[in-house]
């Protein structure tokens, strides 16, 4: 409850909260905002905008806005699903490594440090295209099983830190086992940095995504907004001139990506109280001060 | 020099994981490999069909098949493209490769400059107007992909208002020479291109360094460094962006090899020759080998500069220099 009380109180968590919980909302409540079927034609081809087809339609003559908002329930969900195999594959190799140390360390860091310096999208490109016209969801696996490794590297370093720490310690002595220590005493400890990694995976995989299904890779008949830019390539959309074609992909990917990055920068302020700019030194000083005033008049109470 | 040769054994290590990557991947299809390619609907004469079994080698035992592969490898035999009409596939990519390196290389290098500069300036005025504008700018505009603003920029500067051309690295109609209308050419050419590049690097550069400048800030030396009545100038620069740009300079080798990946799309959107438009190509025409081929010379890539890092951190850092000893 102190984590989402931080990220309220903080503007940039709280705007790119907004931001990313909006366009969550209208993807899932998709039928209800609009009549259309997007993967049917209803219409002539590249219609502009109007009251009828609020963001015109394709050359298929489907429409776009309801393409773009059942195309973010696919984008999201392997954002998200990318991002939770991601923070997971991290978490356990990360601990793993850090915790037992050894052997065990040293060969799963040198397997985070290969896949660190393996360039990511010609990889994930080469498995896809071995793979075929991939679905949404082999791209949030691949995407998953290809990303974890910058994650690991982060919880190793910060499990190694708390592995010395004498609650730890303590622990170890009374005999408890390996994986309650892990669990009950070290992971509570990495949370700020499993968010962010998290963060940081579900920016990164929607633009993935995106990428690969724009080059062509992804299944070109699920609906998301990777196909619909590679739909509005195939057709040169941008070359005709259709801009509510092109940008309406674009600007939902964009926003999206900055509402997450804002949450992002804002849980790096929470988790290094140094980054915090002045303003929001104030209000702590404030909060504090506030605080201290209270433990006063408890105190005189108290004494009276 | 022992810690810049470990260095080396790893690099050299991570080549051949990509390698086997690229060995084992077409092999875990189901049936043979070239049957793969074929039930993916790449399109092969006869003649291609024998010879693809014959570079695949898919009679022979395993174990020996990786070797032979290996051996390719190193030797650049990596084939020959189906798409460029049979052209070795390391003739194609050593083609396309100086383009790439001409994009990513300008773009790079003027983002860390600018990136560094702005982060170190962010970081001595924290909370001012220009830090809590530029910094979450920044960010934000480094969660934007290239695929974004590659369109925004093709869309409003190429086609809106035909401000830029709106592909190839140069004109059709001209011959490559060293004049100087040849050189202006490439240069317009490339303005786009870039531009989406830099946009996207220069937060990757700004935010770290003002990260790090801001933690160092609060260390005793640049207390110290004040109270000997120092200039400010001296103390930001001398004392403060000094160090704090070390972990910057890791940034930008990981940038140079990551960026390859970014450049593709931009090169993708912008019809630009380099390594993007020919992975394109490989991929909507299922060009295998080629597709490999560039895994390959991407791991070369970042493998590079990664290396040309870790010179530079020694180089730079006189610590890591006496630790070497």
């Amino acid at each position: 409850m102190d984590f989402i009380k931080l990220l309220t109180r903080n503007n940039k968590a709280l705007a790119g909260l907004c931001i990313v919980f909006f366009f969550i909302v209208i993807s899932v409540f998709a039928p209800f905002i609009t009549q259309y079927d997007p993967g049917k034609r209803v219409t002539k081809s590249h219609v502009e905008p109007s009251s009828e087809h609020v963001l015109g339609s394709t050359r298929m003559g489907r429409d776009v806005f309801a393409q773009t908002l059942y195309g973010g329930r696919v984008s999201l969900a392997v954002g998200f699903g990318a991002g939770i195999i991601v923070v997971a594959m991290a978490v356990a190799i990360g601990i793993t490594a850090g915790y037992f140390g050894g052997v065990i360390d040293e060969t799963l860091s040198s397997l985070m440090n290969i896949m660190l310096v393996i360039p990511q999208l010609p990889l994930l490109m080469v498995l896809a295209a071995f793979i075929g016209e991939v679905s949404p969801m082999v791209i949030a696996m691949i995407i998953g099983l290809t990303s974890w490794a910058w994650g690991a590297r982060v919880v190793r370093s910060q499990t190694l830190a708390v592995r010395e720490k004498e609650f730890v310690v303590a622990a170890q002595v009374l005999g408890e086992p390996s994986w309650r220590i892990i669990l009950i005493e070290i992971l509570p400890n990495l949370i700020s940095i499993i968010g962010a990694s998290f963060i940081g995976s579900v920016i990164y995989a929607i633009m993935t995504q995106a990428t690969l299904e724009f080059l062509g890779l992804g299944d070109p008949t699920s609906v998301t907004w990777g196909t619909q830019l590679f739909n509005m390539q195939k057709t040169s959309a941008i070359h005709i001139g259709a801009y509510w074609e092109v940008f309406s992909p674009i600007v939902v990917i964009a926003c999206v990506g900055a509402g997450l990055a804002l949450l992002n920068f804002a849980v790096d302020e929470i988790a290094n109280p140094q980054l915090r700019s002045h303003v929001g030194l104030k209000r702590w000083k404030q909060i504090t001060a506030q605080k201290e005033a209270e433990a006063l008049q408890q105190q005189e109470g108290a004494a009276s | 020099m022992g810690f810049i040769l470990r260095r080396l054994v790893f690099y050299f290590g991570a080549f051949l994981v990509a390698v086997v990557i690229n060995f084992f991947l077409p092999r875990m299809m189901p049936g043979d490999p070239v049957d793969a390619m074929l039930a993916q609907g790449a399109r092969f004469t006869a003649e291609q069909i024998a010879n693809l079994r014959l570079t695949f080698g898919v009679d022979q035992p395993l174990y020996q098949q990786f070797f032979t592969y290996l051996g390719d490898v190193f030797t650049l035999e990596l084939g020959n493209s189906t798409f460029f009409s049979n052209m070795p596939v390391a003739e194609v990519l050593g083609n396309a490769f100086w383009w790439t390196l001409f994009l990513t290389g300008t773009a790079t290098v003027l983002a860390f400059i600018f990136g560094a500069t702005l982060g170190i300036v962010a970081a001595w005025y924290r909370g001012g107007k220009f830090d809590s504008f530029a910094s979450p700018l920044s960010l934000v505009l480094q969660a934007t992909p290239q695929l974004v603003f590659g369109i925004v920029v093709l869309f409003s500067l190429g086609v809106t208002w035909d401000l830029i051309p709106i592909s190839y690295a140069y004109d059709p109609e001209l011959t490559p020479t060293f004049s100087w209308e040849f050189i202006k050419n490439v240069l317009h050419h490339s303005i786009g291109p870039i531009f989406c590049i830099f946009i996207v690097q220069l937060g990757g550069f700004l935010v770290p360094m003002r990260n790090n400048m801001i933690n160092l800030l609060n260390e005793d030396y640049i207390t110290m460094g004040k109270a000997k009545g120092l200039s400010n100038t001296r103390v930001m620069l001398n004392y403060g962006a000094r160090n704090a740009i070390l972990p910057s300079v890791t940034a930008l080798s990981m940038a140079l090899g990551f960026v390859v990946g970014g450049a593709l799309v931009v090169e993708v959107i912008f019809n630009y020759q380099g390594l993007g438009s020919v992975l394109y190509n490989a991929i909507i025409n299922r060009d295998y080998q080629l597709i490999q081929g560039q895994l390959l010379i991407m791991t070369v890539f970042m493998l590079a500069f990664n290396f040309l890092a870790d010179v530079l951190y020694v180089f730079l850092d006189p610590r890591l220099r006496k630790g070497g000893k």
